[in-house]
């Protein structure tokens, strides 16, 4: 059989259009989401990992390369603290996300009932507020003269009122809530790729309705789990406005004190370090929960 | 069937004209639209937002418009870092004409990184009004068109008047336990947090060159400290609801609030108190500079400084102004006399030791 480019070009007689054709437009489509990432994505953070490495005096930088900014980040309690805050509410609201999605979205895909879009829809409802607005909510539920002490009070499990925010786990509550739609809906998709027949296989093979969730459909769902629970993480450890009413000035984490190095401070070099060492760790992690999940999955 | 091939007549107006002449018209008939769009008698100017953006505006906004027949675009965002960080960020440009709202050691950077104007009398003829000791407090990039200091303010349904700066800082002595719980602290990234800190610093024999008896003062209150907020609007609901019964605070807000109802009074404790001037500024990268200039001018007219003052409970940027209400005058600073007992604590300094100290006030308070 002759070759495409024996028959006078690079292309089969039923292909169409020229391969050639075909494969400059591939890299058109590429390169356009391509320009888009290096101008607003790789540059920018280029140039915050530049201005890590300047010293600053009085508020202003200078041309001075320097290790110093990443000393000053890394020698003290106060930021170390902050990074493991950070990372710890990121797993937290994970991980709750995704035990509290993981039912919901299992009903959502497997209900027949008629009104199953407009239960979807109810459950992706949280995401038409803001999440500053669902923040103060739990604000008026969590503060001192809050409905949580009033409830505590009236139960009888607390004497007096009690400060439940500023507190990590105020701030882990408020985020799970605002980031739950995203769980729902990567577990959904997850869950809706699983071909109904393998269940039913299993099912007709003695397996228990347990037994086949166990053995079939989560681990056939964990690639949506995965995804769900990496999304929560990536959100919830670059969260500002949650930890900034929920967690106040005394409960930092690393994005509320870059803001205040760069914005309140004017300090740009220790608010530089601080963005690289959030972005470097999370790139970190990252790689780290594909690893696992790729070695998983080839067990 | 051949076609005449005889020439045709010249038409009197060619296609191409025709297209150019329908053009032009479209163009003229959208100019206005795009003059008044590009108009050089727009002013962006930014400033207070909240619940002085209806005061800011009809004291000083709209009188503008009317005098100089121009349109003023009311940019309400941020606080004075804030602000400042978006004239750094753009290099100059950002967006806004004027400034309106920067603290001194925004106006020091500004200077110092040549991102603010030059500011004289001959651009701004009302300068030479300002209170003196302006001059001294910010350099020559902006005019210092309102005063406020961090006063003193306790909940009168709760405890007693206090009198010493002592008393927020060591509030069991003064109020016994029934006061735990119910002071609040400010991060240092608010000027209010850092005038307190020098006040502690004081109180110990200490200074802005040596602030170790402020951070011992803290770490004494921060058993009492029920509260901790970084902007001064934050620190409101908690006034409101009763939760916070001493605090720190500007003498403005302070003023407003006590009007509007809320259960606190307000003092200048036997120490004294350390004034902030409030200033406006021109970006380099300004759009419309020589409107910039007039409105500094105007900000510094009698009639705007009385209206504003009055209705912001301020005090005026300028000492030549008589004839104030006799309840305006008990709170706040209208005369030189009354500015020279005020504090202005080197701004450059605070500037240059402000992370420090944030870091420090984190440590203790985390």
């Amino acid at each position: 059989m002759a070759s495409p480019r024996a028959l006078g070009g690079d292309v089969h007689p039923a292909m169409g259009p020229p391969v050639r054709h075909l494969v400059s437009a591939h890299w058109l489509l590429a390169a356009i989401p391509a320009l888009v990432l290096v101008v607003f994505f790789a540059l920018p953070n280029a140039l915050l990992l530049t201005v890590s490495f300047l010293k600053s005096e009085a508020q202003q930088l200078t041309g001075e390369v320097t290790l110093e900014n990443y000393r000053f980040v890394l020698s003290r309690r106060l930021y170390l603290d902050a990074v493991i805050r950070t990372f710890a509410i990121g797993i937290a609201v994970g991980a709750l996300d995704v035990l509290l999605a993981y039912p919901l979205a299992y009903f959502l895909v497997r209900t027949t009932s008629r009104w199953k879009g407009w239960l979807i829809a109810l459950s992706l409802a949280p995401l038409l507020a803001s999440v500053v607005v669902r923040t103060y909510g739990w604000y008026v539920i969590l503060n001192r003269n809050g409905v949580a002490n009033d409830a505590l009070l009236l139960l009888g499990l607390t004497t007096e009122r009690i400060a439940l925010m500023p507190s990590s786990a105020a701030i882990a509550i408020g985020l799970a809530h605002a980031l739950l739609p995203y769980a729902v809906l990567t577990i959904m998709g997850g869950l809706d790729a699983i071909p109904p027949n393998l269940e039913r296989a299993a099912m007709s093979l003695g397996a228990s309705r347990l037994r086949t969730f166990l053995s079939v459909t989560l681990p056939l769902s964990m690639p949506g789990v995965a995804g769900g629970f990496i999304l929560c993480f990536s959100i919830a450890i670059s969260a500002y406005a949650t930890p900034a009413i929920l967690g106040g000035p005394a409960t930092q984490v690393l994005a509320t004190a870059i803001y205040g190095f760069m914005t309140q401070l004017l300090d740009w070099s220790i608010g530089a370090a601080l963005a690289v060492v959030l972005v470097a760790s999370s790139l970190a992690l990252l790689y780290l929960a594909s690893r696992l999940g790729s070695r998983q999955v080839s067990l | 069937m051949s076609k005449d091939r005889r020439p045709r007549p010249r038409p009197i107006v060619s296609r191409r004209t025709l297209i150019r002449g329908a053009a032009g018209l479209g163009l003229a008939g959208a100019a206005p639209n795009v003059i008044l769009a590009q108009t050089p008698e727009t002013l962006v100017v930014n400033t207070q937002g909240g619940e002085y953006q209806e005061i800011v505006e009809t004291t000083v906004l709209k009188p503008f418009e009317k005098k100089f027949g121009a349109r003023v675009v009311h940019d309400p965002t941020g606080s004075a870092s804030q602000d400042y960080a978006k004239i750094r960020a753009a290099r100059g440009a950002p967006g806004f004409d004027v400034a309106g709202l920067l603290t001194p050691p925004e106006m020091i950077l500004g200077a110092r990184e040549k991102l603010l104007e030059p500011v004289t009398e001959r651009e701004v003829p009302n300068l030479r009004h300002c209170w003196s000791v302006a001059s001294r407090v910010i350099p020559n990039v902006g005019v210092a068109h309102t005063l406020q200091y961090a006063a003193m303010i306790y909940n009168k349904e709760k405890i007693e008047r206090p009198r010493s700066w002592a008393d927020y800082w060591d509030p069991g002595k003064r109020y016994g336990e029934r006061i735990r719980g119910h002071v609040i602290n400010y991060n240092p990234a608010n000027l209010l947090s850092v005038y307190a800190l020098i006040h502690a610093a004081q109180l110990g024999g200490g200074s802005v060159d040596n602030m170790e008896p402020a951070w011992a003062r803290l770490r004494a209150q921060k058993p009492y400290v029920g509260v901790v907020v970084t902007a001064s609007p934050e620190a409101v609901p908690y006034f409101e609801n009763g939760e916070v019964w001493i605090s720190p605070y500007w003498s403005a807000r302070s003023g407003y609030y006590i009007a509007r109802g809320l259960p606190i009074d307000m003092l200048v404790p036997e120490e004294g108190v350390i004034g902030l001037f409030d200033c406006a500024a021109i970006p380099v990268g300004a759009k419309n500079k020589k409107l910039a200039y007039e409105f500094l001018n105007f900000r510094l007219e009698p009639e705007v400084q009385r209206a504003f003052s009055l209705a912001y409970f301020s005090s005026p940027g300028r000492g030549d102004i008589a004839d104030w209400p006799a309840e305006f005058v008990r709170t706040q600073v209208t005369t030189e006399a009354q500015v020279a007992m005020v504090q202005f604590p080197d701004s450059e300094v605070i500037g240059q030791r402000r992370r420090d100290w944030t870091v420090r006030w984190q440590e203790i308070m985390a």
